[in-house]
């Protein structure tokens, strides 16, 4: 091994939450991100898939972990309990695998990780971790704990205000490009201070913009929509600024958990399931899971998982296992593909999976029986109670979809194939020179 | 459940603790449905690597019939327990990629507080001269460089360092997870809080 094989390999790894790969292409030609557009020619831009369920708390813990849920066991941003139909909020404590940046610390490499999805509470790393906006404060989203004292000094915010949302939008762009600022802020300062040999900074504010400006976005509002490209141009100015600060030989990535696409209309599953007598409750109206009836067949958890109601397995399940759970699950998925928007006539769904089909793994017991995914612009909620199908709000009009997201790699090739979030990790491993632990799902998308 | 095999390596000073986790770790394992069985290095001794020194060559060998044995059992869908000193790094690095499935824990310890515990007479004997060879007094013993556990006898109860073994194991899908209980993460108020986040960006 000569003195060139053992050089210090870098990585750096920047998240941009929800941003499709389309709308990307479409901003560089536009000439948005003049930035980004110099490192993009630099290297290569691909469309990929997210996860199922299409969700950032599936899809960054499927990419820290390089395993598919059945092994993770992170399913949504909410769980029903093991043999209860309480519901709780899974977080980094209810990860079942190893994190990149936990197996790169056994290493010896010193990691930075900021705000990634799922990552509250901080597990300990070789490094700092700054926990995502599942975090209830500053004072406890850290590892270690004083750096939460560095975060306040730079007036470190974890998240933008979505509440911000329901009354005045504009504020909420003041809001999200002041978060990006803080976030930059922080990021700078740490790639500073951390003598990193592992970086990864996760920008959040993607997603909010498009959840609350995505149709004001296509339909050109006036001022909206320009506040829309605008943060685009904020961001590229950070780009800029890492261009300048980044080592010329370290490895970078940028990607994205999913794509977006506009609301035609929120869909309510257990509306649904109620409405084709398959989901009863004993209180009217019910208040939460809990007041379920024995005589259910099957409900719904956001977005799109339906959970049988099996005997055995759910505290007042009345579906036998065998073949009546599997005639039940046919028949929902079935008439799942043939629901329509009453309104336009457009199905709904366009695909309805099985838990075996698409996890394996000892957290497979706690799957959803079925995800099914809906046709863009069709949202699944997972309420419990509503009095209609749909609902097109104007507060929620950005939706994620499934096939829309982007990886980027500077310097390299990617190979030509069919890639996912799940691949990401395994890439990052073999740009690193490290070898991919043989449990992980993934492949790499570069030649090692 | 079908379980894979998987070898179990723990390294460190004699008294630092190997032998002690190793029992409650096979224990745990047991207890989860597994079939485990547990090489210890003082036991080995006396039967498979009966005649065999302290020599390097001979340390070598005892731990490369001991990494041989694992072997076996570790391709059977049996879990692997070695307990020994294993002092040499490389017979050890030998060892992890004959097996495959392989995960190390190093039991450290500082080696005054070895001798202070002297838990087995022997620091004592060996630093009155009266035992040559002896790991951490006469011979050398070399860390892991990244084990995929790091335990410090000296700072952590058994219980603790029991804990952080298992919880990597799961983390590495070598052992299945235990039912867990969901709760604890968050306060009532901050979980109201963050579920009404949620509820706001329509993610619940």
């Amino acid at each position: 091994m000569g003195v060139l094989a053992s050089k210090r390999k870098r990585m750096f790894v920047l998240s941009i939450d929800g941003v499709p790969y389309t709308l990307l292409t479409r901003l560089l030609q536009r000439g948005d991100m003049p930035n980004l557009a110099a490192w993009v020619a630099e290297g290569s831009l691909v469309r990929y898939n997210s996860t199922l369920p299409w969700v950032s708390s599936v899809a960054w813990s499927t990419y820290m972990t390089g395993v598919n849920a059945g092994k993770h066991g992170i399913y949504g941003f909410v769980d029903r309990q093991p043999g209860s139909y309480k519901t709780f909020i899974p977080t980094s404590r209810h990860m079942r695998s190893e994190t990149l940046w936990e197996y790169l610390s056994r290493l010896g490499k010193h990691v930075v990780v900021m705000n990634v999805p799922v990552t509250y509470p901080p597990r300990p790393v070789n490094g700092v971790l700054i926990g995502c906006f599942l975090s209830p404060s500053i004072d406890k989203c850290a590892y270690p704990p004083e750096v939460s004292q560095t975060l306040k000094a730079l007036d470190y915010r974890i998240d933008a205000d979505p509440y911000l949302a329901r009354s005045d939008k504009l504020k909420l762009c003041e809001d999200v490009a002041l978060t990006l600022a803080r976030r930059a802020e922080a990021m700078f300062y740490f790639m500073l201070h951390e003598d990193w040999d592992f970086f990864h900074c996760h920008i959040m504010e993607t997603d909010r913009l498009h959840h609350f400006l995505w149709r004001e976005m296509e339909q050109n509002a006036p001022t909206l929509g320009q506040r829309f490209y605008a943060f685009y141009r904020q961001l590229d100015g950070v780009v800029g600024q890492l261009r300048t600060r980044l080592p010329d030989d370290a490895e970078l990535m940028i990607l994205s958990d999913h794509g977006f696409c506009g609301i035609q209309q929120e869909v309510y599953v257990n509306h649904w399931l109620a409405q084709q007598g398959w989901l009863q409750f004993e209180a009217d109206p019910p208040r939460s899971l809990e007041d379920i009836s024995s005589r259910a067949g099957a409900y719904s958890l956001d977005p799109g998982r339906i959970y049988i109601n099996l005997r055995g397995r759910e505290p007042r399940g009345c579906v036998a296992p065998g073949a009546e759970y599997e005639r039940l699950r046919a028949e929902i998925a079935q008439a799942a593909l043939e629901l329509t928007d009453p309104t336009s006539g457009e199905r709904l769904f366009q695909a309805a999976h099985k838990r075996e089909d698409i996890y394996h793994g000892p957290c497979l017991e706690s799957a959803p029986d079925l995800v099914l995914q809906p046709v863009d612009g069709y949202d699944p909620k997972g309420a419990i109670f509503k009095e209609t199908l749909t609902f097109r709000g104007p507060t929620l009009v950005g939706m994620h979809t499934f096939d829309d997201a982007l990886l980027y790699v500077r310097g390299r090739r990617i190979q030509t194939g069919s890639w996912s979030i799940l691949d990401a990790t395994p890439t990052i491993l073999t740009l690193m020179g490290l070898s991919v632990p043989p449990y992980m799902d993934g492949r790499s998308m570069v030649a090692g | 459940m079908e379980h894979q095999g998987f070898t179990l390596w723990f390294t460190g000073l004699s008294g630092a603790g190997k032998t002690t986790l190793a029992l409650k770790v096979e224990e745990i394992l047991r207890q989860r449905g597994m079939k485990v069985e547990l090489l210890d290095g003082d036991v080995v001794r006396q039967n498979l690597s009966k005649g065999l020194g302290f020599s390097k060559e001979d340390r070598d060998t005892n731990i490369k019939r001991i990494g041989f044995v694992c072997k076996l059992l570790t391709r059977n869908g049996v879990v692997a327990i070695a307990s020994a000193i294993s002092p040499y790094r490389e017979v050890r690095d030998f060892v992890r990629q004959d097996v495959g499935a392989f995960a190390e824990v190093y039991v450290k310890c500082p080696l005054e507080t070895l001798v202070q515990r002297d838990v087995k007479g022997l620091y004592k004997k060996a630093l009155a001269g009266e035992i040559a060879n002896f790991t951490g007094v006469s011979d050398p013993y070399e860390e892991p460089r990244h084990p995929e556990v790091l335990v410090d006898s000296s700072q952590e109860t058994p219980d603790e360092s029991v804990t952080k073994i298992i919880a990597k194991l799961e983390a590495l899908q070598y052992i299945p997870p235990a039912p867990q209980t969901p709760g604890g993460v968050y306060s009532n108020a901050e979980r109201k809080a963050v579920e009404d986040r949620l509820q706001a960006l329509g993610y619940i």
